[in-house]
């Protein structure tokens, strides 16, 4: 019989003489030996295909400092692997959803346990089984339906290059262009999303860059759909951006968001769509000495590395390029970056977990980032990845930093240089 | 008189490599052995399979041992026992005993590889119950079974469902008297755990350790493999007691990295038992006058860079009777004494002809 999981978890409230007890303290009061290991569901979980080096985990504890999640909670692989050996099933365990898939804990694994392959084939087989967080099933039937994770209406997904001031092709008026710029959902239809996306187009434009969107026919990538479990419609969507690609002709995609990048580097070959593709920020670098700035900007700004642009897929150089070629502008490091750069929480599904992560951990991610940011002693705090402006602007708000920091995506800083 | 004949004792793999040896090379070597046959103890513990490639004990000590009948250098006493010795390096006159009375050899140097003896979890404490629950076994208990291919509880000869090992048992103790690491049980046990998952498939198997010590390839061929390919479980934390309930032995511990004490219910529990030196190891110590360290194996006077002179020039020392050490060790340190032994004959040599 494995182990009750209630009994290696702490109460939850536990008040003596009116004083709250920490969860140090309040586990005294649960039953403390454990009477078997259940490792049955350990092997159960390894049988999972992508997820069997979960139990390859010989308890270096390596990846348990560099989770994110630890630094707000209590987390990392090897606190999973151990939880599965005394038999606590992964697939109706909170502890699943938890991870935002960052990538930090395979960066120092010695012994190649992947989150990154564990994560989404474990939550996949949960999801078939109907054990999933109500707030990602409502974005997984969110994005099913209208295309995009905010349940917006598809037919307004290009609404914003309306009103960008500059001209936005659309392919299929189009039909070639050397640029196929892939938007993605929180750059089409967030409100601070729109605006970046309004900034890049003139900065296209600036560039005299031959591109188009596709408007109305694109669909989310779902990278993070997948991570969090929905391969099915991840696939669904994949194939059907595909057969739109295949309409039109075009030399590379450009792509906003780091989790498109992604997909369409890594999963949709898997599925016969081969691009070249490349982040903005990769673009651009090698193109600022042909814009134009007019203003100097007196910022002193620092850098956060989306997990999917920099340990994902290696770009850790471009955006640093792009923030010294500003005038005016000084870039201070946190100590936390490039390699080590902290998770702001979205990564993986972790997007649409705010409500459930309340419950395990002490303050979000991006709260723990945005302070760090703060101590550097920097004005603005520099972006490039879609779900992180709303998040930290969010985080800068509910840790009482407002007035002392702003969130800006790297393009605004461009724009606004440029004085365009 | 000074004699180009080198006397090894001991026909374990040490000794059969060292025998072997000097043989090839072309000088003479008398091999004494205590038991009537030789293989030392691979053969005599009944060791199923080698660590770490899990070859057959048998097999592989069967070829040590045909190269060394089959050498015509080789002088092999069987049932021999060293008794005595006198004279010193080049001009040694060891007394050799057999069923048939005493014999003095004349023989220039001494190669000693009388070996270990396994650590008796019974002898110093009783903390195990050893000799208390027939389901507490030894890796060497565990040797015999696998070597008979019927790994069942001893108690009553059931498939076994779940079992331990506890690593150290014997060995990282100042109580005991051994602070030594015994080098090889870590890798033992988990061969042996390999080899029980794939006797018995349905059983599960779990090794509760300080710290696991699988230097070198050990590392991928035995910790690696038993943990990803024969999901063996590794817990951090050795148990403390063991008692009985019902037909179950209940292991008592704490789950260290959990921290959290556990009670788990195991049907065979299997001691890791560690090296000690062996009686004749001690002995021949003794009638030499060869220095021993605090834990009483010979010691290597040289080492870390000479690792077979011991402190009487002329007599070297090979394998276990210096330290815990694995087959690799031992069979390199044999062919080392051999190599030193045949330089310090060949000089009494050259001596003698001037």
């Amino acid at each position: 019989m494995p182990v009750d999981p209630k009994q290696i978890r702490a109460k939850d409230k536990v008040v003596v003489d009116g004083i709250e007890l920490t969860s140090e303290w309040n586990r005294m009061f649960d039953q403390r030996p454990v009477f078997d290991y259940g490792i049955d569901v350990l092997e159960k979980i390894a049988e999972i295909p992508g997820a069997e080096s979960i139990a390859w985990c010989y308890q270096c504890a390596q990846c348990v400092p560099v989770c994110p999640v630890n630094e707000v909670g209590d987390y990392g692989p090897r606190k999973i692997y151990r939880r599965l050996q005394f038999g606590i099933d992964l697939l109706t365990d909170d502890e699943l959803w938890k991870c935002t898939t960052c990538m930090n804990c395979l960066r120092v694994c010695p012994k190649d346990v992947n989150m990154i392959n564990i994560m989404p084939a474990v939550r996949e087989e949960a999801v078939m089984e109907g054990h999933v967080p109500a707030e990602l099933q409502e974005v997984f039937e969110n994005t099913f339906e209208y295309g995009n994770p905010l349940g917006e209406s598809p037919r307004k997904r290009a609404d914003w290059a309306k009103d960008a001031g500059v001209p936005v092709p659309i392919m299929k008026e189009k039909k070639e262009a050397d640029i196929l710029w892939f938007v993605e959902c929180y750059p089409s239809y967030h409100p601070r999303g729109k605006e970046t996306s309004v900034a890049l187009a003139k900065v296209l434009n600036a560039l005299n860059v031959d591109f188009g969107i596709l408007g109305t026919e694109e669909k989310c990538s779902c990278d993070s759909q997948r991570l969090a479990g929905e391969r099915g419609l991840f696939e669904e969507f994949a194939e059907e951006n595909i057969k739109t690609f295949s309409k039109y002709k075009f030399n590379k995609i450009l792509v906003t968001d780091p989790h498109a990048l992604n997909a369409f580097k890594k999963e949709y070959p898997k599925l016969g769509g081969e691009y070249d593709v490349v982040h903005y920020t990769t673009f651009l670098a090698p193109l600022m000495d042909k814009l134009e700035f007019k203003n100097t900007l007196n910022y002193k700004v620092t850098f956060h590395d989306p997990c999917y642009l920099g340990r994902h897929n290696g770009e850790y150089d471009a955006p640093r390029q792009i923030i010294n070629s500003l005038p005016g502008v000084e870039l201070v490091e946190m100590w936390r970056c490039r390699q080590n750069s902290f998770c702001c929480g979205g990564g993986g599904g972790g997007m649409w977990l705010d409500g459930f992560m309340a419950d395990h951990v002490k303050e979000r991610l991006s709260e723990n980032r945005v302070k760090e940011a703060v101590e550097t002693g920097a004005d603005v705090l520099v972006v490039c990845c879609p779900y992180e402006i709303s998040r930290f602007e969010d985080a800068v708000k509910s840790t009482g930093n407002e007035g002392k920091l702003i969130v800006k995506d790297i393009i605004e800083l461009v724009v606004e240089a440029m004085g365009v | 008189m000074p004699s180009q004949d080198i006397l090894v004792i001991g026909g374990g793999p040490a000794g059969l490599e060292a025998a072997r040896s000097i043989g090839d090379l072309g000088f003479k070597a008398i091999l004494v052995e205590k038991r009537d046959r030789l293989g030392g103890t691979p053969d005599e513990a009944q060791y199923a399979a080698l660590t770490p490639d899990l070859r057959s004990a048998e097999e592989a000590m069967n070829e040590m041992i045909q190269a060394v009948e089959n050498n015509p250098n080789v002088d092999i006493r069987l049932s021999s026992t060293v008794v005595a010795a006198e004279g010193s390096v080049g001009d040694f006159k060891v007394t050799v005993k057999n069923g048939k009375g005493e014999e003095v050899l004349n023989v220039g140097a001494v190669i000693v590889a009388t070996g270990f003896q396994h650590f008796d979890p019974g002898r110093e404490t009783q903390k195990y119950g050893y000799y208390e629950y027939e389901d507490v076994i030894t890796l060497v208990d565990c040797e015999k079974m696998l070597k008979a291919h019927r790994f069942v509880r001893p108690s009553d000869g059931k498939k076994p469902e779940r079992v331990c090992f506890i690593q150290c048992v014997g060995s990282r103790d100042r109580r005991i008297g051994n602070e030594y690491c015994s080098k090889v049980c870590c890798g033992i046990a988990s061969k042996e755990a390999i080899e029980i998952r794939q006797m018995v498939p349905d059983c599960k198997v779990f090794i509760f350790y300080i710290d696991m010590r699988m230097y070198s390839y050990w590392e991928p061929q035995l910790y690696w493999k038993a943990q990803e390919e024969h999901k063996v479980n590794y817990v951090k934390g050795i148990a403390t007691e063991i008692v009985k309930k019902g037909d179950k032995l209940l292991v008592k511990g704490e789950d260290t990295t959990l921290r959290r004490p556990f009670e788990i219910p195991m049907d065979i529990v299997i001691l890791s038992v560690g090296m000690e030196p062996s009686k004749g190891t001690r002995e021949i110590a003794k009638i030499f006058g060869l220095k021993q360290n605090k834990y009483q194996f010979i010691e290597a006077v040289g080492a870390p860079m000479d690792t077979v002179s011991t402190s009487v020039p002329g007599v070297f020392a090979a394998g276990a009777c210096t330290g815990p050490a694995d087959l690799e060790d031992s069979i390199s340190a044999a062919g080392l004494a051999a190599m030193r032994a045949i330089k310090t004959v060949r000089e009494n040599g050259a001596k003698k002809a001037s």
